[in-house]
């Protein structure tokens, strides 16, 4: 199990401090991930949830390496360790200079396919860019990798000599699945590679990049809000909630036999195409997330939680294995019985 | 496969093809770049000396070899040659020795000492334009006055344009302390009353075009920073930066390759008007007498002369109007491009 690990993150955190005042002084902290903890193996495909603002980005973001690029001062706290073979790797005690040798065993694959792709550079010399960093490939090889890519995502490979902008966006969604793979990576981190997309292209992403995960034997961390699409596609969950990890486990024990409340809310909520079913218990949380800027004490559920006790104010909850491989941040349902949902 | 090539156009060439369906801009870029690629051979246009010259079976070529004292070619004056005259003369010879002048054989250097020359001369057939105060011709000097303007212009605004997106572009680029030091440094130099910083430098040191350009660049170059240090800025988190640095492209090629043809659009519709302001500041420094070094053909200079004998019109008109046209057709340039970029025009009529 051990040697066929890919990534450990351990206690990982991201703050970003905001400053105020004459004299730029650091006001308050921006706890966007607040010390996570889960582990990608290879050919492993782990799914991410939880609601907008809750750090699933975030996370995306620092596991590549590039959070500093837009906030210079941001805080990145724990270790997030690549196992490259026998070489292991924290990308958190890197340096830029130093972290680019392993780029190409990372990639990822963005959320808007229009902002994601350079307007000004044609799809071949899009897909060719990773190429001509990382690889000796000469200016023939490169377009033949490039063509053979397209013909991989589905498009034609005369179409490399297009502009993103003649292309529609599950089209252009294909064009960054191609450039994240051209370097056969060991990695990509796909942030809601579909919530951008209609429907009926969601579908026919996803299937394609379930095709490619199996044919490129590449990990996939995959980063949605869309409960159903996650379960499809997953061989592992992780539920976030304002920063933490609120459950992480095998995709069918979570999206069947969610423990944590906020799972249990959360997984209640998706639209199930079975009219016999539409009695099931809903549950409806009240209020709105709470600030990542000042965050409840305790447990950051506690406010929202449908069986808070007043020992939930006190101390935050350890996040622990309640069965085999399946851990939540929650002492209030341990022990207690399995739920099922559906 | 030439299907295909018409259908993917980058969108600069779709700017490119839209700006010329907008004649009037299109046509004034036309002439305006003839003009100027002209105004390079302006030597072999607009000169007293010959192109070439025949005498007793040697061929010389003055406008490239320069001086020929006049008793090189049994000419009885002092000092150089005058070939119009010595033209003349052979003509009425009857000689067997020709000489060849170019279209307009007047110099814009030649006053009233050389032989023949009148001051205030009204227009007429040889002196189009009339002459000036010290007897030079007036057409001869708005050409090659026309020259250094788009000359001084056109290097003055790609210059301070290389300063001010290196630093503009590094500054919304790096953020952070990189960017509120140079922030309070621009602050600090754009409120220094640079009129008289160039008036003071001129009148210690004699100016010429490359120190007006240098003073000038010293000060212009602030403006190209705020559009840049704003675009990179915006630029910088978006996601196609994201993906290239995530695939480990260094900051310099993340800058060059990939921002910047993304934040041109400021760069080019801002450059005609640049150019105008450019032309305009050295004829007001001419006009002052802060500019360039006399004799040097300049419309500042020319307006000033002209303005001290207003009664002689054509010493007023010629660089007025010179300046007039050369502007309004940068402008008609400008409006084009800017046009051209407009991208709610641009995305209803494509």
């Amino acid at each position: 199990m051990s040697n066929n690990r890919l990534v450990d993150v351990k206690n990982l955190s991201v703050h970003f401090p905001v400053h105020g005042g004459v004299i730029s002084k650091r006001v308050a902290t921006v706890k966007a991930v607040d010390g996570i903890s889960f582990s990608i193996d290879r050919k492993q495909i782990v799914g991410m949830v939880g609601e907008s603002g809750c750090g699933k980005t975030t996370v995306g973001r620092a596991m590549i390496n590039i959070l500093r690029h837009v906030s210079p001062d941001v805080e990145i706290g724990g270790s997030i360790e690549y196992h490259f073979g026998d070489e292991i790797v924290d990308f958190t005690k890197l340096s830029s200079g130093q972290v680019r040798k392993y780029r190409s065993r990372i990639q990822m694959i963005f959320q808007d396919p229009y902002a994601s792709l350079n307007p000004r550079m044609t799809v071949a010399q899009i897909i060719s860019e990773p190429l001509q960093l990382h690889t000796k490939m000469n200016g023939k090889e490169q377009m033949d990798r490039v063509a053979w890519l397209l013909d991989k995502v589905g498009l034609q490979p005369e179409q490399a000599r297009r502009y993103p902008h003649e292309f529609s966006g599950g089209q252009r969604q294909r064009v960054g699945i191609a450039r994240a793979l051209a370097t056969n990576p060991d990695l990509i981190i796909c942030d809601e590679p579909v919530s951008a997309l209609d429907v009926s292209i969601q579908a026919q992403v996803i299937n394609l990049m379930m095709d490619l995960q199996a044919e490129f034997d590449v990990s996939y961390l995959f980063i949605a809000h869309d409960l159903s699409v996650v379960e499809h596609i997953s061989d592992k969950i992780a539920v976030m909630y304002l920063g933490d990890m609120a459950e992480y486990g095998n995709a069918d024990e979570v999206y069947h036999h969610p423990r944590h409340p906020y799972s249990q809310a959360l997984l209640s909520a998706v639209p199930l195409p079975d009219p016999s079913r539409k009695n099931r218990k809903r549950i409806v949380l009240k209020g709105d997330v709470p600030t990542p800027l000042n965050k409840p004490s305790g447990c950051a559920f506690r406010t929202r939680c449908p069986i808070a006790q007043t020992s939930c104010a006190e101390t935050k909850p350890v996040f622990e294995e309640h069965a085999a491989g399946h851990f939540v941040a929650c002492p209030i349902v341990k022990g207690k019985n399995k739920t099922d949902l559906h | 496969m030439a299907e295909q090539k018409e259908i993917s156009l980058s969108i600069l060439k779709k700017r490119w093809l839209k700006f010329k369906t907008l004649k009037r801009g299109y046509y004034s870029f036309v002439i305006l770049i003839i003009l100027y690629g002209l105004s390079w051979f302006l030597p072999l246009l607009i000169n007293n000396r010959a192109l070439v010259v025949s005498y007793e079976g040697e061929l010389f070529f003055p406008v490239i070899s320069g001086y020929h004292a006049g008793s090189e070619f049994g000419q009885d004056v002092p000092g150089e040659t005058i070939y119009r005259e010595l033209k003349t003369s052979w003509k009425q010879e009857g000689s067997e020795n020709w000489l060849l002048m170019p279209p307009y054989p007047y110099s814009p250097y030649e006053d009233i000492t050389v032989q023949g020359n009148k001051m205030y001369e009204a227009p007429s057939d040889s002196h189009w334009l009339g002459t000036d105060n010290t007897g030079r011709d007036v057409f001869a000097r708005l050409c090659y006055a026309f020259n250094i303007s788009i000359s001084f212009a056109l290097v003055l605004t790609i210059l301070n344009y290389i300063i001010g997106v290196i630093i503009g572009g590094s500054m919304g680029y790096f953020g952070g302390k990189f960017d509120l030091f140079f922030q309070r440094l621009i602050e600090i130099w754009s409120s220094l009353p640079m009129l008289f910083v160039i008036i003071i430098i001129s009148s210690i040191i004699r100016p010429s075009f490359f120190l007006l350009i240098f003073i000038y660049t010293i000060v212009n170059w602030i403006g190209m920073t705020y559009l840049m240090r704003a675009e990179f800025y915006r630029e910088k988190s978006k996601d196609y930066v994201a993906a290239a640095l995530s695939m480990g492209q260094t900051n310099f090629k993340v800058m060059f390759k990939h921002i910047l043809p993304n934040s041109l659009v400021p760069v080019i519709t801002y450059f005609p008007f640049a150019v105008v302001g450019g032309i305009s500041a050295l004829v007001g420094l001419d006009y002052l007498g802060f500019g360039m070094p006399p004799p040097t053909p300049s419309w500042g200079q020319m307006l000033d002369v002209g303005l001290q004998n207003i009664s002689k019109w054509w010493m007023v008109f010629a660089p007025v109007s010179a300046q007039f046209v050369t502007l309004i057709m940068v402008v008609f340039i400008g409006e084009a491009v800017r046009e051209a970029f407009d991208p709610k025009v641009y995305s209803r009529l494509r």
